[in-house]
C-alpha cells in the first residue's frame, strides 16, 4: 500500500494555512517576539523572545465556544486538522469509514501545567480548577480532534521529545497499513509558555541576546547559541493513494517510510559528540527503503541553532549522505523555531517543490557542523527528500518523502 | 440594585470569566434561565468549575451533587443558594 | 507470527517485584492506603496505592539509580526483573522500547517550581528536572539496557501502557525489532492527584470497582514491564513463554472530554478490533481484567460495552477488576495489569477483586471475588481494557500457552 499526504494543516509562528507557510519559508524572515516575564521566572541576561503562533487568527477556524475550554495546544491542533481536512477536500465529520489520529508533543500541556500547579502550590489544591486539568494530559489535542472531526479510530499521542513527529508518522502510517483505519491525521502539537521557556533557558537551549538585543536561530552557524522556542502545530491527512486517487483526488506528498533509532551513549539531556550509531541505523533505514542516499535531492533536518545538536545531526548526516555530494539542506526551525511542526510542515512543503529562501540566521559557517544550509538559490523539485531529527537523550528518527501529484 | 440583584450581576460575571464564555455579556444572560442541558447548553465540567469558582469568590464550600443540581439550575437559584448559606 | 511474552516485572503499591504483586492480587487485598511519604494535605480525600520502600537489597540497586525520577525508577527496575526473567540480555539495535506514562518526573518538577515561586524551600536546581520529560522513564529503560532501535514514549493519559504494549507487538509482528521492552511507569504527584480530586472522582475510601456503592477511582503509582518476542525466536534460544500477546485494539469515543460513551460504542469498538486483530471472536473470551475504575461512568458504560461483546455469555466469563487492589496507575495501568494477566495465566488462577461487597447485579457481570477462580491451564484468552480520559480506548487480547 502507498501511503500519501492528502492535506496539510499548518498552524506556525507568521503561518496559518499552506499558501502562509510557503510565503513564510520563501520569505525567510521570522519576527520573535518578547515572551511574557510577568512571573518573574527568567534570569538575567537570558532568552527574551520567542516565535509564536498569532492565535487571533483562531477563529477563521474555531469559534470561541467551541474552543473555550481547549489549551492553546488543542486549539492550534484542531484548527491544523481542520485545516488538513480542508486542504483534502474533505468534510470532517462527513467522511465515512473511520478516521485515526496520532498526534506527537515535546512539551505537552505546558500552560495548563503551569497554571494548574501554580494553584495548587499558590492557593492549595481546592483551588484546582477541573477543566484545566482535562486539558492538562497530552492526549487532550487528540481527543479535541477526535470530537472536531468525528475520528472514531485509534486515538494516539506519542511523545519522544523533538523526535515525536517521526513516532507519529511511525505510528500512522502503521495504522493505514494495517488496515484498522481508512485514513489517519498525524501531526504535532507545542505550546511555549513562559515557565517552560524560562526552563530551557536556563538549561542553555536558547538563543541568548546578541550585541543589538536580537534572538536568532542560526543553524550550522558558528555564532549559534541556541534554540528560538516556538509554539504551533502542524497536520496531515494521511490516506492510501488508491483511495485519493478514486475519487480524483490530489497529494501533497508521498510518505515512503519512517524509523528511528536510539543512542544509549548520549548524555540523558544532550546529544553527544558520536553520530556513529545514529548514522548506522540511518543507513540502515535507507537500505530498508532501498533508498540509495545517492538519489537523495533534499534533506529537511530538525537543525535550529544549537550547536551541540546541530553538530550531531549535521555529521549524522554527513557520515550517511557522503561529504562531497550532499544535496541541499534545509532547517526550518531557522524560520519557524524548534518544534516538530516546523520540520512536518517544512518537509510536505520541500516534498511538494515548494521555493524555501535563504535560511535565516546563517552566515558564518560553523566548522565543526560542516553543513552550509541552502542559500535561497532555484532548485527544481525534489524526487526524494529526507527529513532528519535528533532529539536530546539520544532519540534519531528519519522519514522519506517525495513528490506528490497535482491535479 | 438590589442586594439581590447585585449577586445576580457578580455570578454572571463569574459565569462568564470561569467559564471563559467568550463574546459574552452579563446582559445575556436572564436571571431564570437553565444553565445547564438546554439555555446556555453547560456540562458536569463547567458545574465542577463553577462550584470552585463560587467557592473562592464568595469564600463558601459547596458539597453534595444534589445540592449543586438543584442551586445551579439558574442564576437565581445560585443567588438564593448563596443568600441562603450566608445567614 | 506469534508474539509472546519472556518476561515480567512489576512494581506496585503491594511492593517491589511479581512475586509481591501476585501474592497481593491473589489474597484479594488491597494496596490502597494512607500513604507514609505522598503528601496528600488540602486534598478532598487521602488514600493512595503508594509504593513502599523496597527491601534492603534492592535499595542498594535503587540508590544507584539517584539521578533519576520516581517514576524511571520504577521503569528500570521493573525493566530489569523482566528481562531476568526472560533470561535475555537484550540491547542493540534489533530491541526497542515502548513505554506508557501521564507523569514522568512531573513530582520531581512539582518541587521545582515550587522553589521557583518561593512555596518550597532549596534553590530550584535543574537536577530537579533533568526527568521530567514524559518520554524519561522509557528512555532511562534504553539507556538502562542499551537499546539502540526505536524507542517510543506514549501518553494517552489511562490508556498509555496498553497502547505502549500494542505499538511493541507491531513492531515485533513487522520486523522492526526482534525484542520489544514495553509497558508503562508513573508516579504519584500532586497535580494528577489534585486534579481528579477537582473532578470531584476520587472515592473517599478504597475504590469499587462495578458495585453499586461504587464513589470513585483510587489513584496509585508503580510500573509494569513485559518482554516481548516472536514466538519462534523465543524458542529458538530456549526461553519459555509465559503467554502469547495476541491482539491489540483502539478506538476513540469522539463524545466528551471526560465522560465515556454510555453504552460504551467506543470500549466495544476496542475490544472487537482487538479479537480480531487476535483472529478469535467474543467466544473466545475467557476472562476479562476490566479497566474498572470504580466510577459511576466508567463501570455503567464498561459493564454495558461488556455484554454487548459476550451477549449471553456475559455472566458466565469471569471478570476481575485489579484497580481495586492496585489503585488506577494511570500510564502505568494497561502494561502493570496486562502483567497480572500474565501471572494469572502462569498460576491458573483469575484473582479476585478487592472487597467482598458484590457487583451491582445490574450490570449482568460474573465479578470473582474472595479466593478467586481456578482457570483451566492451556489456551485461556483474557481481554484487558483500558479507556482513558478523552474517550481514547485500547483493548489487548493475552492468551496462554498450551
Amino acid at each position: 500500500m502507498k501511503v500519501v499526504i492528502s492535506g496539510l494543516g499548518v498552524v506556525m509562528p507568521g503561518a496559518w494555512g499552506w499558501d502562509e507557510a510557503e510565503s513564510l519559508f520563501s520569505a525567510a524572515d521570522p519576527k520573535p517576539v518578547d515572551i511574557d516575564r510577568s512571573a518573574g521566572y527568567h534570569r538575567e541576561g537570558g532568552s527574551r523572545k520567542a516565535l509564536l503562533v498569532d492565535s487571533g487568527r483562531m477563529g477563521e477556524w474555531l469559534s470561541p465556544m467551541a474552543a473555550r475550554r481547549m489549551s492553546q495546544a488543542s486549539r492550534f491542533a484542531v484548527c491544523a486538522s481542520l485545516m488538513a481536512f480542508h486542504d483534502a477536500g474533505l468534510k470532517p465529520q462527513s467522511e465515512e469509514g473511520t478516521t485515526a489520529v496520532v498526534m506527537g508533543t515535546t512539551y505537552g500541556a505546558a500552560f495548563v501545567t503551569e497554571k494548574i500547579l501554580r494553584q495548587i502550590l499558590l492557593e492549595g489544591p481546592e483551588s484546582v480548577s477541573p477543566a484545566l486539568f482535562t486539558e492538562s494530559v497530552a492526549n487532550a489535542p487528540a481527543a479535541q480532534i477526535a470530537l472536531a472531526v468525528g475520528a472514531k479510530g485509534a486515538n494516539t499521542t506519542v511523545t519522544q521529545r523533538q523526535a515525536s513527529v517521526i513516532a507519529a508518522l511511525k505510528q500512522g502510517v502503521g495504522l493505514l497499513m494495517r488496515g484498522v483505519a481508512d485514513r489517519v491525521l498525524v501531526g504535532v502539537v507545542d505550546e511555549m509558555a513562559p515557565l517552560l521557556h524560562s526552563i530551557l533557558d536556563r538549561f542553555g537551549g536558547l538563543a541568548r541576546p546578541e550585541h543589538n538585543g536580537a534572538e536568532v536561530g542560526r543553524p550550522f552557524d558558528a555564532r549559534g547559541s541556541g534554540w528560538m522556542g516556538a509554539d504551533g502545530a502542524a497536520v496531515t491527512l494521511l490516506e492510501p493513494e488508491d483511495i485519493v486517487r478514486r475519487r480524483g483526488g490530489s497529494f501533497r506528498a508521498r510518505v515512503l517510510g519512517a524509523g528511528m533509532a536510539f543512542d544509549p551513549g548520549a548524555p540523558r539531556s544532550g546529544w553527544g559528540t558520536v553520530p556513529g550509531p545514529r548514522a548506522k541505523a540511518l543507513r540502515a533505514f535507507l537500505v530498508e527503503n532501498a533508498v540509495s542516499p545517492r538519489v537523495i535531492d533534499r534533506v529537511v533536518c530538525s537543525a535550529g541553532g544549537l550547536p551541540e545538536a546541530d553538530r550531531l545531526e549535521a555529521r549524522m548526516i554527513r557520515e550517511v549522505l557522503g561529504d562531497g555530494s550532499l544535496p541541499p539542506v534545509l532547517a526550518p526551525a531557522a524560520s519557524v523555531g524548534n518544534h516538530g511542526a516546523a520540520l512536518l510542515a517544512g518537509s510536505v512543503l520541500a516534498a511538494a517543490g515548494a521555493t524555501f529562501g535563504p535560511t535565516p540566521g546563517f552566515g558564518v559557517p560553523d566548522r565543526e557542523a560542516g553543513i552550509i544550509p541552502h542559500d535561497g538559490r532555484t532548485l527544481p523539485a525534489p524526487e526524494t527528500v529526507l527529513m532528519t531529527v535528533c532529539a536530546p537523550g539520544g532519540s534519531a528518527g528519519w522519514a522519506l518523502m517525495a513528490r506528490g501529484l497535482e491535479v | 440594585m438590589t442586594q439581590q440583584e447585585l449577586i445576580r450581576e457578580r455570578l454572571k460575571k463569574l459565569i462568564i470569566e470561569s467559564l471563559n464564555l467568550e463574546g459574552m455579556t452579563p446582559e445575556m444572560i436572564e436571571n431564570d434561565a437553565p444553565l445547564f442541558g438546554d439555555g446556555l447548553g453547560l456540562d458536569s465540567v463547567d458545574a465542577l468549575e463553577l462550584v470552585v469558582a463560587l467557592e473562592k469568590e464568595f469564600s463558601i464550600r459547596i458539597e453534595g451533587e444534589e445540592t449543586t443540581r438543584e442551586a445551579f439550575a439558574s442564576v437565581s437559584a445560585m443567588a438564593a443558594f448563596i443568600d441562603g448559606l450566608n445567614e | 507470527m506469534k508474539v509472546v511474552i519472556t518476561g515480567i516485572g512489576a512494581v506496585s503499591g503491594f511492593g517491589w517485584g511479581v512475586e509481591k504483586l501476585w501474592r497481593g492480587l491473589e489474597s484479594g487485598a488491597t494496596s490502597i492506603r494512607e500513604p507514609s511519604v505522598f503528601d496528600v494535605e488540602g486534598q478532598r480525600t487521602t488514600l493512595v496505592a503508594e509504593v513502599g520502600p523496597p527491601g534492603p537489597d534492592a535499595q542498594a540497586e535503587i540508590d544507584d539509580l539517584r539521578n533519576l525520577s520516581r517514576a524511571d525508577v520504577f521503569a528500570v527496575i521493573a525493566a530489569r526483573e523482566a528481562l531476568v526473567r526472560a533470561g535475555v540480555d537484550a540491547g542493540g539495535p534489533r530491541t526497542g522500547v515502548f513505554c506508557g506514562g501521564s507523569t514522568a518526573g512531573m513530582a520531581e518538577c512539582e518541587d521545582f517550581v515550587g522553589r521557583i515561586v518561593g512555596v518550597h524551600p532549596g534553590k530550584p536546581t535543574l537536577r530537579l528536572l533533568a526527568s521530567q520529560q514524559l518520554n524519561g522513564p522509557g528512555d532511562a529503560v534504553a539507556r538502562d539496557i542499551g537499546a539502540c532501535g526505536p524507542v517510543i514514549g506514549f501518553s494517552s493519559a489511562c490508556a498509555s501502557g496498553a497502547m505502549a504494549l500494542g505499538a511493541a507487538l507491531e513492531a515485533v509482528r513487522s520486523g522492526d525489532v526482534d525484542m520489544a521492552l514495553a509497558g508503562g511507569a508513573d508516579s504519584l504527584c500532586r497535580l494528577t492527584y489534585s486534579g481528579f480530586n477537582a473532578l470531584r472522582s476520587v472515592d473517599p475510601g478504597v475504590c469499587r470497582p462495578f458495585r453499586r456503592e461504587r464513589q470513585g477511582l483510587s489513584l496509585g503509582e508503580g510500573a509494569g514491564m513485559l518482554v516481548l518476542e516472536p514466538l519462534d525466536r523465543a524458542v529458538a534460544r530456549g526461553a519459555e513463554p509465559l503467554a502469547e500477546l495476541a491482539g491489540y485494539g483502539a478506538s476513540c469515543d469522539a463524545y466528551h472530554m471526560t465522560a465515556p460513551h454510555p453504552k460504551g460504542d467506543g470500549a466495544l469498538a476496542a475490544m472487537k478490533a482487538a479479537l480480531r486483530d487476535a483472529g478469535l471472536e467474543s467466544l473466545d473470551v475467557g476472562a476479562v481484567n476490566a479497566h474498572g475504575t470504580g466510577t459511576p461512568h466508567n463501570d455503567q458504560s464498561e459493564s454495558c460495552a461488556l455484554r454487548r461483546l459476550l451477549g449471553e455469555r456475559a455472566l458466565e466469563v469471569p471478570l476481575t477488576a485489579p484497580k481495586g487492589a492496585l489503585g488506577h496507575v494511570l500510564g502505568a495501568a494497561g502494561a502493570l495489569e496486562a502483567v497480572a494477566s500474565v501471572l494469572a495465566l502462569e498460576c491458573g488462577t483469575i484473582f479476585p477483586t478487592a472487597g467482598s461487597t458484590p457487583a451491582d447485579p445490574d450490570f449482568g457481570i460474573d465479578l470473582v471475588l474472595d479466593e478467586g477462580r481456578e482457570m483451566f491451564r492451556g489456551k485461556q484468552t483474557w481481554i484487558s481494557t483500558n479507556f482513558a480520559f478523552g474517550g481514547a480506548n485500547a483493548a489487548l487480547v493475552i492468551r496462554g500457552l498450551v
